[in-house]
Formats: C-alpha cells, structure tokens, sequence
C-alpha cells in the first residue's frame, strides 16, 4: 500500500519541495466551527459560531479580545490559539508600556507569522494547528487578516476559515462592493451574520451558538454573546 | 556543630545552611556604576508657540570646567516631525542617538504607512526614552541626562522632559540644567500658561529662545557661543539651524566688574 | 533523481550514495514553484520586482507586500515559502544591527550576503532542522557603490547583475541577459525599473490564467538617497505600462523563446500547497 514517508515532521521536504505536516495543520482549521470576518471603511466585524461537546456542555468560545482596539476569532486547535492570542496580548502590552502606541494590525500579522514559521523548520514540536482572522482599528483604519499555520498572513476585505467557509467566502465575494461602503456597524455585522449562514449545515443560529464582536473608528473592540445577539439571529 | 575534620567547630551546613562564601571574598567597597558625569552638554532650551516648537542647545562639551569639544550637536532628529534635546553627561548622549536610530530603523520595517499613519511621533519616541531612563536609574545604573523632546503631533505642539531619575512633566516653556534657573523666567514672560501659546509666533518664540541663549552665554560658564535651534512646525516640518552664533553681545560693562580674576581692585 | 525513495532522501544532512543532498535539492523544489522574483544591478543603485499571484478578489489590492528592508541601505525578494524568507530577513537585520552596534557603520551588502548565507548553510547540516525553502536576491549601496547576490537553499551565494528565481526563472533569466546585452553602455535605476517589470510580465506568461500585482523596490544613490524604498505609485504605473506594451510585441514576435521555459517541471501541489507557497 502507498505510504508517505515525507509527512512525519515538519523538517522534512517531499520530493515536490512540500511540507505535509504543515499542509496537514492547515487541515486542522477545517475541522473548527466556521467563523467569517468582514471589514468596511469604517469597522471590521467577526461573526462565529460556537460548538458544544454535548448537550450539557458549554459552549467553546470563538472569540478573544488582545486589546481594545484588536482581537481575533478561531477554527480549529482552541488551546493553540489561547497560546497565539496571549502573545498578540503581551506585544500590545508591550508596545503601550514602552511606545505609548497602539500596536498596529499590520505588526501584529508580522509578529504572529514569524511565531508560527519557527514552528515549521524544527524538530520536536508541530506546526500550530488553528486558523485565525484578526480584526482590529488603528492609525491606518480598519483592517482584517487572516493568519495560517504555515505562518502566511493576509490582509482582506472578508473571509471566512473552518468547516464549510467556502459557502461564506463565496458569498462575501458577490457583496464585496456593497460591504466596503457599509458605514454603520450593525448592517455591517449583518451582513457578516448572512455570510456565516451560507456556511451552516444543519444547526441553526441561536442566542446560544452565535458569537459577534466588532471594532472601529468610534468603538473599542466589543464582543456580543448570549441575548445580545438576537437582533440579528 | 560541623564534625568534618576540615571544618570542625563550624556551624553545621545541615541546620544553619550553607555558608555564603561571598561574604569572606566581598570587596571592601560598595559595587558602582555612574557617580558623575564626565563630558557634558549644558542646558535645553524650548518653548511652544501656536502650532510648533522652538528647541535649541548649544555645541559644546565640556571636561569638567575646560570647554573640551566644540561642534558636539545635541539636538537629534528623529523621524519626520520630532527632535530630541540632550543635555548633560555626552556619552550617554550618544549611546542615547543610537538607540534612537535603532527605533527608527525598526520603524521602517514591515511598515507601509511607515511615512504616514504610522511614523514614529513625538509622543511615542518620549515613552520609549523615559521607559529607558527610569529603568536604568531603577538599575541603579543611570543615563546622566536631562532631555527634552519637541515636536508636533496631530496637529498640536507636543514637548516634554525626562531625566535621570526617569521624573517626567511638561510647561509650556522647558529648559535643562542652568537653563531651568535662568531661561524659564525669560520664556515665562511670553509664554506663562498653556492659553498664551495660541497667542504666541513662530517668530516670537524663536527670538525668546535666541535671547535666552544670549543671555545664558553671559552667565554660564559652561555655555558657548555657537548653538543649534531647531522649530519643528505642523505645517512646514522639522527645520534644524547648525552653528548659530550669539551676537549683539554688549562687553562695556566688563571693564568696570572688579573684585574677580587677577586685575588690581 | 534515481536514489528517491531508497532513505537517502528522508533526513536533512544526510548524503546519499552519489553524494547529494536532497532534502536540499527538495526545497529548491519549493523555491521553483513559488512567485518570480527579480532583482537588477545598475550603476548607482538596484531594483527589486516580485510578482504576486491574486488567489481571491477578497485581498486588499496594495497589501500583502513581500519585499523587505534589511537596515536601510538593503532590499531582499525571495521567492518560495514566504514565512521562511520573512525569518531570514529578520535575522539579517539582527546581523545589521550587531554589526552597526560593534563598527558604528552600516554593515556592506557583501558583508551581509555573506553571513545571511553562512546561516542558511547551517541548515542544511542538521537533521533537527530543514533546509531554507528560500532563494534569496539581497541587494543594496554601500560605500564601495551598488551590489546584488542570490543566496540559494543550499547556502550558495554568487552576485549577480540580474538575478531571476521562483516559477518564472528562466523566462524572467533569457531577458535579463538580452537586457544586459543591449545596454552596453549601462542602465539606469528609473530605466531598470521598467524593464523588471517587464522581465516579471513575461515571466508570468506561463501562469496565465492567474492574476497577479506587481512590486517593485529600488535602493539608489540618486533616486533614493541611498535608502532602500518602494517606487513612487507614478513610476510603478508607468513601468506596467510599459511591461504591458513590450508583451504585446513580444507575444507576436520571438515565439521560439518561450519554448525555452516549456522544459520546466509541471507545477506540483494542490490549491492548499500553492496558498502556503504563495
């Protein structure tokens, strides 16, 4: 039977110059509850559904607040992205203690992305197995990235990681011009609650399993659970 | 008791713990940094007026009371609307300068609005540099400086002082060393509280700090008569004035001071 | 490659029989399908352009830049796995940084190509770690003028005076060495600028069927002061212009040279691959 003896770490090449291991961390993201991120010219907004393990469970969360301007959602490995989330956590802290400024998003994907590739070209440990789309507002405006495993960072308009995002993604596409122009943060958040819908198989969105958070020019980074998301169920 | 026969009659290790062989090898002189500064730059002169800052510093480095170095600039720019005024030990200064050129650099990296949103301001190059003073004096290792940074920011002047104690303030007018005593009053007369900015020139500031510096270079010895002056304007920038020289300077009084030097009274 | 998949193969730092290395050779592999990057050499500066694959509509156009800074006086372009570039460019400026603390002078191109490569070569001799999947074009000005080097996987550092890697190479290398050529009696930085983007427009005519942005750097004694800097959004339009107009006669033109790039390796990879190679 066909075996690859190239995916057993992440410092070893396959004969096509790819790291399986790495490849299979990215797979880990679509294993996590699907989350969609969306920015406009004013705010950036995050929408996640939330799962249980049982029905007597609580719900994961999804959403982790790093500062009051910034903060990001997750699909995939939780604890790994409790590791990810603390660091952006302490460089904020760092950045306001010794700058008296607001770390930028753009640093924060360069800090997060260079985290992450150390992960990727020593023996011993395994890449991150957690996708995540940071939001925040800074100096620049508002911004939305989305960080891989393999320590690539993007910065977008929209998107949408973990099970089933393509529905999500697609959708983001076809309202991209729309969204862009959205000054008012709850239509915005609509419209990434719309997204997330296109990304759902059978459960449907409740008080319970939906999670929003949103930043912008006027409002510090603000998460939604629980009964205050009902307006937009 | 200890009953190795090495250490016999010594307090045992097993009760009293071992013994701390430093305290038999300590020096009989207590560990020192920094006492006092060798080399240094006397005061930093600056004031706000309506939309900027006027800043200067004379070339001068001192050895104690022999005027060492001329040409030595104090004033140090940093990225697009900030100036960094140093006065006292010069080393420090200079270790200061690269430090600062190392925040800058790293400013430019991975940065796209590196000349725009997020360019180093006044504010942040402050924070940094008073972080680093009071965390070397709480070293016990201080820098031996008294700094001003000046510059504009969001549109309105920003100035603010750090030493090396790491104790921070602003005042609409601020000045190191001698200055405090001799120039505060001077500027003070224009500029006295934070409302008399608004009524305040570029032009008048930059002739109030001229005078002060006039007057300093009477009566400081350890002053010069060639300084920097830098204005750094909301509208039109950073502007930095090498090698000004005092002039006007009035000595007919001189001939009549007795009591001082080697004349007969 | 007949020795694949007889062991020799699975460990870094490892030789086989016939003395190759290939977890090296694998990651010029990586290299070979990443972006086409490209760097030029002129008398008073160099220019940087890399090639940027659009893989959905939902990137912020102008963002994502890949070309770094190294100091001030020094550019890097890399093409292959993105994040690996990202840390050798941050430990270049760590070797910048000590070398500018210790001669109180920034530190010359050459000085740097050389120990950016000597690190890369160390991780080719352990199995603890893998090789860079890197090719690296580190150019700049220093006192003694203008320089360009391409630091390979496997260590290997030669200066250039074009200098072509990733999926576009050999295209993008046929035109550099027609430009070097034709210009006989030198370049200018504002004239290279034009034809790296060209170089990167016939590059991409093997990948046609994707979008891409392009950008490019220019470190110059003239232009830029000496520092290392991203072209003036004119002079980028202008250069895509003219790349734009020169593929038009070139297309209709010198078809047999494009046959020199049909020999290259069919891409590898799936959709997920290309994204963690781009």
């Amino acid at each position: 039977m066909f075996r690859n003896n190239y995916d057993g770490d992440s410092v070893t090449f396959s004969p096509t110059g790819r790291l399986f291991q790495v490849e299979y961390a990215l797979e880990a993201i679509k294993q996590g509850s699907v989350t969609v991120g969306l920015r406009s010219h004013k705010y950036a907004v995050l929408v996640a559904l939330k799962r249980n393990a049982d029905e007597l469970s609580s719900y994961q969360k999804k959403i982790i607040k790093c500062d009051t301007h910034m903060g990001l959602s997750l699909a995939g490995l939780a604890p790994d992205a409790r590791v990810l989330s603390n660091y952006l956590r302490q460089q904020c802290n760092y950045s306001s203690l010794v700058f008296d400024r607001k770390l930028s998003v753009e640093k924060a994907g360069s800090l997060l992305s260079d985290k992450a590739q150390q992960n990727t070209q020593s023996y011993g440990g395994r890449p991150y197995g957690v996708g995540l789309l940071v939001i925040g507002y800074d100096n620049s405006g508002s911004h939305l990235l989305e960080f891989q495993p393999s320590g690539n960072v993007l910065e977008l308009y929209g998107s949408s990681i973990g099970a089933r995002s393509q529905g999500a993604k697609t959708y983001l596409e076809r309202v991209l011009d729309d969204f862009l122009e959205i000054d008012n943060v709850e239509e915005l958040i609509k419209v990434g609650v719309e997204a997330l819908k296109q990304s759902l198989k059978d459960e449907d969105l409740t008080t319970q399993n939906l999670s929003i958070a949103f930043v912008g020019h006027d409002k510090s980074f603000t998460q939604l659970d629980g009964d205050a998301v009902s307006p937009y169920l | 008791m200890n009953h190795d026969p090495f250490a016999w009659g010594r307090p045992d290790d097993a009760t009293y713990g071992r013994y701390n062989e430093k305290i038999a090898y300590a020096s009989n002189q207590p560990t020192t940094n920094t006492t006092q500064p060798i080399v240094t730059g006397t005061s930093v002169l600056a004031m706000k007026y309506k939309g900027g800052v006027v800043i200067a510093a004379d070339n001068l480095a001192s050895y104690g009371s022999l005027l060492r170095f001329n040409g030595i600039e104090r004033l140090i720019k940093v990225g697009q609307n900030t100036v960094v005024g140093v006065s006292g030990d010069v080393s420090d200064m200079q270790h200061i300068e690269r430090l600062l050129e190392e925040i800058e650099t790293d400013n430019n990296y991975d940065n796209t609005y590196s000349e725009s949103f997020e360019q180093l301001q006044p504010s942040y190059v402050f924070k940094y540099l008073s972080a680093v003073m009071y965390s070397r004096r709480s070293k016990m290792n201080p820098l031996w400086n008294a700094i001003i940074v000046a510059g504009v920011e969001n549109g309105a002047p920003f100035m603010r002082y750090v030493n090396l104690l790491g104790v921070t303030y602003t005042s609409p007018t601020l000045a190191t060393g001698f200055g405090a005593h001799l120039a505060n009053p001077l500027m003070r007369r224009v500029v006295d509280r934070e409302e008399d900015v608004a009524n305040t020139t570029r032009e008048a500031a930059v002739e109030t700090i001229k005078n002060c510096m006039k007057v300093l270079y009477y009566r400081d010895a350890r002053s010069a008569k060639s300084y920097s002056l830098a204005v750094i304007d909301c509208e039109t920038g950073v502007s930095l004035e090498h090698g000004i020289e005092v002039d006007n300077m009035v000595w007919g009084f001189a001939k009549d001071i007795k009591g001082y030097g080697t004349q007969k009274v | 490659m007949t020795s694949i998949g007889t062991g020799y193969d699975l460990s870094n730092s490892v030789f086989s029989p016939d003395g190759r290395n290939f977890q090296v050779e694998y990651a010029v592999k990586a290299v070979e399908n990443g972006a086409t990057s490209v760097g030029i050499k002129c008398d008073d500066g160099v220019v940087f352009a890399v090639e940027k694959i659009i893989s959905s509509k939902l990137l912020v156009p102008k963002r994502n830049v890949k070309i770094q800074t190294i100091d001030r006086h020094i550019g890097c372009v890399y093409s292959g796995l993105i994040p690996d570039g990202r840390y050798l460019v941050n430990r270049g400026r760590e070797e910048a940084s000590n070398f500018k603390k210790l001669y109180t002078k920034p530190i010359p191109v050459s000085a740097l190509a050389d120990r950016i490569s000597q690190y890369v070569q160390a991780y080719t001799l352990y199995n603890s770690v893998r090789p860079f999947g890197i090719s690296a074009i580190i150019g700049g000005i220093d006192e003694d003028g203008s320089h360009l080097y391409m630091v390979e996987p496997s260590g290997t550092c030669w200066g250039y005076k074009g200098a072509a890697t990733g999926k576009g190479r050999q295209a993008a290398k046929a035109e550099l060495e027609k430009l070097f050529d034709r210009s006989t009696d030198g370049l200018s930085v504002k004239d290279a600028i034009k034809e790296a983007a060209r170089v990167i427009y016939i590059a991409h005519e093997d990948n046609k069927e994707k979008d891409f942005e392009l950008e490019i750097s220019w470190c110059s004694a003239t232009e830029t002061n000496g520092l290392h800097k991203f072209v003036p959004e004119n002079l980028l339009e202008e250069a895509i212009e003219y790349a734009k107009e020169q593929l038009e006669g070139y297309e209709e033109g010198d078809s047999d040279d494009e046959a020199a790039s049909s020999d290259e390796e069919p891409a590898t990879g799936d959709a997920d691959g290309d994204v963690a190679m781009e």
